[in-house]
């Protein structure tokens, strides 16, 4: 146990813990689908502008500019999400305004899912959801490589079981 | 369907209990008929006029639906079994989709005996098992004769604790004998009912061990301080204030249909404080080698049974209008007690008590808080702040723009077995996790608390109303205490009751029966805390 107060720039960054980025991949799975909800009053928007009223590219414009913020936020969320596999927990962070740090023990993990929809098998890329026994802890690591899935699920469920405890 | 993994003894539930399941079914029908009456009330003589004319159609409509509903619960019955073996409480049920459930009995959370009040004029009882599987994953199995009820969960407890798993067969099928179920009423006649415990090898595990592990009293609360607590909850201010309200339009405008308005409200609360009051009427607490036994209820009663090292997290809250008399509530998690439905009676360890039984409470979760000075250390988290603070970090005076009247009390306190996280100016809250208790821990920082180097610690329990979490702590301190915290949860893990507890307690049980729980002493533990400890 550290006594000495942390001099580390940020709390999220742990001493001596070398995080793991996931795939770039992810940035398109996640400005595809959200291009495919946007788009659409995108396009209704200008269609009406068109052939109504020159008013309707304000319709149009909101949505593209979400779209904007969306495209630049998103590549810098991705990178933001980092995991590290320590000697008898997993760290998981996300997020840059809000910013979380998770800490699961392996010892206390349930179960382990792996999931994957259809524009992530395409893209090729998965996400690993964590399960301990409270409800209230949101550990998944989305984005990742389905060999590196698999490995880290192969790989939490051996650790879980050498550490397990029960409740 | 599948084969039965016990080798025999797959035993019906008590036959009276379709008529109790499906009187329940014609009274909701009753009730629901009830309130579009009253919700039709200011019409109520055009009303009697249709019932008048239709009675007998709605009689025949209400006898076709009983008879329904009973012969549904009849069918229910007979495809409803149970057994028990050493590992496991098997359960079969369901007439359409017919399902099987398998409940490991080392898994096993609080065994609860729960009476209808229709189940207690004749006598049953339904028992429940919860093992930590999320939600409705219990095994409910009912109705049962009371003594057989108790016998039988007498018969898990053991079982879980490990007592028996050393015993061979299962138990083979006899007539209740052996057991003291004196009544052999005539409700029995229709179908011997099996004795949930059997006579031949289990009568010698009932000589060494008592069917009812013997249990010491705690603290209970009379009804009069439950009614006086109620008096003081919020519920009733709120009431009261609308009330008044309701009160000054009505005598200003002299308009007497606003009355029938605030119906709806009256009855909502009222209904909350009496479900309040009928569920933690008669409340008492024992300890016992198998755990904690809890017993509450007006209408429908309640016996819980929470085995040693089940409890997740412990919390104590004091409203604003319990201040004077210094009334705590005390509320635990427990995995499978899940409170998603509004009934949070389950998870209360103490409806309303002194700080003396607040805290004898407490020690019957964490008989050992892992400090010298618990009294004072609890004292300082239930009613101090960061001004005369010796062992609590707080939040930072930065955090005061964020938090301007908390901020002196939220903070933490970490012992050697147990997190304390204090919180709240107007309505006072601790929240106790042993460190063994921990599931997962998180760290999260918005914009505005990173701008003044602030971070919010939480510890993630199991479901419940406990909900642990330090806002606004110092960012360092919060990531150092997430580092420490999984250290220490690792360690207290590795030390924890095991889940078979009875070779953990065995040596406690002794104390337990001789001496006198010392409720009233600052460092008062239930007897199982050994000396050395302080």
């Amino acid at each position: 146990m550290t006594s000495e107060p942390v001099s580390t720039s940020s709390p999220f960054d742990p001493p001596g813990v070398t995080w793991q980025g996931v795939s770039p991949r992810l940035i398109t799975a996640r400005l595809v689908s959200a291009g495919i909800t946007l788009a659409v009053p995108v396009v209704a928007g200008a269609v009406l502008a068109v052939l109504v009223s020159p008013w309707f590219w304000l319709v149009a414009a909101v949505p593209a500019a979400i779209l904007v913020w969306v495209a630049l936020v998103v590549p810098r969320q991705v990178r933001a999400i980092g995991y590290a596999e320590r000697d008898d927990d997993l760290l998981i962070r996300k997020g840059i305004l809000f910013r979380s740090l998770v800490v699961v023990p392996y010892g206390r993990m349930q179960y382990v899912d792996v999931e994957a929809g259809p524009l992530d098998r395409r893209l090729g890329i998965a996400k690993v959801q964590l399960h301990t026994a409270s409800a209230s802890t949101d550990a998944n690591i989305p984005g990742l490589v389905p060999d590196e899935a698999e490995r880290l699920r192969d790989r939490l469920t051996v650790r879980g079981e050498t550490r397990l405890a029960g409740l | 369907m599948s084969a039965p993994t016990p080798a025999d003894g797959w035993r019906r539930v008590h036959p009276v209990t379709p008529f109790v399941r499906g009187w329940a079914a014609l009274a909701a029908v009753l009730f629901i008929g009830g309130q579009q009456m009253v919700e039709n009330l200011p019409n109520v003589g055009q009303v009697a006029g249709t019932v008048q004319s239709v009675w007998w159609q709605a009689l025949l409509g209400l006898v076709l639906f009983a008879l329904a509903a009973f012969g549904y619960a009849a069918l229910a019955w007979r495809m409803t079994s149970y057994a028990v073996d050493d590992d496991a409480v098997h359960l079969r049920k369901g007439v359409l989709f017919r399902q099987q459930r398998h409940a490991r009995l080392d898994r096993l959370q609080a065994v609860d005996i729960r009476q209808p009040l229709l189940a207690r004029i004749f006598g049953l009882a339904e028992l429940t098992l919860e093992v930590a599987g999320g939600s409705g994953s219990g095994v409910a199995i009912g109705f049962l004769r009371e003594s057989d009820a108790q016998l039988l969960r007498a018969d898990l407890l053991a079982r879980a604790a490990g007592v028996k798993a050393r015993r061979g067969a299962a138990p083979s099928r006899s007539s209740g004998d052996g057991a003291p179920t004196a009544g052999d009423d005539a409700a029995t006649a229709v179908e011997p009912v099996v004795s949930p415990v059997a006579d031949g090898p289990a009568a010698e595990i009932l000589e060494e061990l008592p069917p009812v592990a013997p249990e010491q009293p705690v603290y209970d609360v009379p009804p009069v301080r439950l009614i006086l607590s109620l008096l003081r909850s919020a519920a009733v201010w709120l009431l009261v204030v609308a009330l008044a309200g309701v009160a000054v339009v009505v005598v200003v405008t002299r308009n007497w249909g606003i009355l029938a308005s605030a119906l709806p409200g009256v009855v909502g609360a009222g209904g909350y404080l009496f479900q309040r009051f009928a569920g933690e009427f008669g409340f008492r607490a024992a300890i016992s080698p198998d755990g904690i036994r809890l017993r509450h209820g007006l209408l429908e009663t309640r016996a819980q049974t929470i085995p040693p090292g089940r409890v997740q997290a412990v919390s104590l809250t004091q409203g604003p209008f319990w201040r004077g008399p210094d009334w705590w509530r005390v509320k635990v998690n427990v995995a499978g007690y899940d409170s998603a439905d509004g009934k949070e009676s389950q998870n209360i360890l103490l409806p309303v008590g002194p700080r003396e039984e607040a805290l004898a409470a407490l020690w019957l979760v964490l008989p050992d808080l892992g400090t010298d000075e618990p009294r004072e250390l609890i004292d300082e988290a239930l009613a101090g702040d960061a001004t005369t603070d010796r062992w609590f970090t707080t939040s930072p005076r930065r955090a005061r723009l964020l938090d301007p009247f908390t901020w002196r009390r939220n903070g933490f306190a970490v012992t050697e077995r147990a997190l304390l996280v204090r919180s709240g100016r107007l309505v006072r809250s601790l929240v106790v996790v042993p460190h063994e208790r921990t599931q997962s821990l998180g760290l999260e920082q918005g914009p505005w608390e990173r701008r003044r180097g602030l971070a919010s610690f939480s510890l993630h329990s199991t479901a419940g109303p406990v909900r642990p979490v330090a806002y606004h702590l110092d960012a360092a301190d919060a990531a150092r205490l997430l580092d420490d915290q999984a250290v220490r949860a690792r360690t207290a893990r590795a030390h924890a009751t095991p889940a078979r507890w009875m070779e953990h307690v065995a040596e406690a049980v002794p104390h337990v029966a001789a001496e006198e729980l010392p409720v009233h002493e600052p460092d008062g533990s239930p007897a199982s805390l050994p000396e050395d400890v302080r």
